[in-house]
């Protein structure tokens, strides 16, 4: 036989007799219990239907197969980005923050031996700076007899 | 109506053969259902929901060592995959519409035809509405206690176990939940007067 609410609330520990409301509140709650369960009743078929949880077996599916695909395309992207991520570390140079490094790094590249291929143009420069200061030298001369002049 | 009293065999790893899943779940469904919806307002989440804790249940169903009832379990299960899916839809804010939800409003006009009058019975719908409102102002462990224990009528142990709450912090958020419904109620009920 069930025990009427109020009995029930008299067998409760002290401290629990507050969390089972009584009088109006009480049966408001169980009015809300009923609605409650009266709805859900009514939402769902009393009887399962057959390959009811094939819908959730094809979400579950489709929920891997984007997983896969997502870690799959990151891992893609990861392959590709790594060369030239190692190659612009490789190919750049170091950073100069010293005047004399600078000044030694022009000079190396100044004293550069030239390729065999542009030789000729190398001789050929020579040439054109020695005609070059040439110039100079007798454009000086000139200069300094017009002022002794 | 399907009774989702527990059956004698609830604590037996056997149940859960496949054999018996069927029954399983045509003895608990209702009951996780019921919850899922109450605590989302939306049936066809709920139901998707549903599902999904089933083949959860199913696939997992050799870790189930019997230690707790199987309602507890499959409640506990309905808990996580609840979190996950409010979680999931906090980050997908601009999913604003459910078609499929369960009006507020709709509650009230579920109870149960008694020999009231009327009056009473219009009355009656409007103080359920009214819970309801401020059962969905709760907050979320505040909801699920609530809703465990006066929807799913379980004992506070049995609710500490499927939250994985102690069983005192089960009691503080069920006692902060009534005073917060209790107050709107009986400010609504003041404001009419």
């Amino acid at each position: 036989m069930n025990k009427h609410p109020e009995q029930l609330r008299d067998a409760l520990p002290p401290d629990e007799v507050l969390l089972e409301p009584s009088g109006q509140f009480g049966n408001d709650l169980r009015n809300l219990r009923a609605a409650i369960h009266r709805a859900a009743e009514r939402q769902t078929p009393p009887t399962v239907p057959f390959g009811w949880l094939n819908a959730a077996k094809q979400r579950r599916r489709g929920t891997q197969r984007r997983l896969m695909l997502a870690w799959s395309l990151a891992a893609l992207l990861l392959a590709s980005a790594l060369p030239l991520l190692h190659h612009s570390r490789t190919a750049a140079p170091a950073p100069i923050t010293d005047d004399t490094a600078l000044l030694e790094q022009v000079d190396t590249a100044v004293s550069e031996s030239v390729p065999s291929s542009l030789a000729p143009l190398d001789a050929f420069d020579n040439v054109d700076t020695t005609t070059s200061t040439n110039t100079h030298a007798s454009l000086n001369k000139s200069e300094k007899k017009h002022v002794s002049q | 109506m399907v009774s989702t009293e527990l059956p004698p065999l609830a604590r037996a790893e056997s149940l859960l053969e496949l054999a018996d899943f069927d029954e399983v779940v045509r003895l608990y469904r209702p009951r996780i259902f019921r919850f899922l919806m109450a605590s989302l307002a939306d049936r066809d989440v709920a139901e998707s929901l549903t599902q999904d804790c089933f083949l959860k249940a199913y696939t997992a169903r050799h870790q189930f060592r019997g230690e707790s009832s199987l309602v507890t379990w499959l409640t506990r299960i309905a808990l996580n995959l609840l979190r996950d899916h409010l979680r999931n839809r906090r980050m997908r804010f601009w999913q604003k519409t459910r078609d499929s939800a369960l009006d507020i409003v709709d509650v009230g006009e579920w109870l149960p035809d008694g020999a009231c009058t009327p009056e009473d019975t219009c009355l009656q719908q409007e103080r359920v509405r009214e819970i309801w409102r401020s059962v969905e102002k709760l907050s979320r462990q505040q909801r699920t206690v609530f809703l465990l224990r006066f929807v799913e009528e379980m004992e506070l142990s049995e609710i500490a176990e499927t939250t994985g709450m102690n069983t005192s912090t089960v009691k503080s958020h069920l006692y902060r939940a009534l005073r917060i419904v209790r107050e709107r109620l009986s400010g609504k009920s003041e404001g009419e007067q």
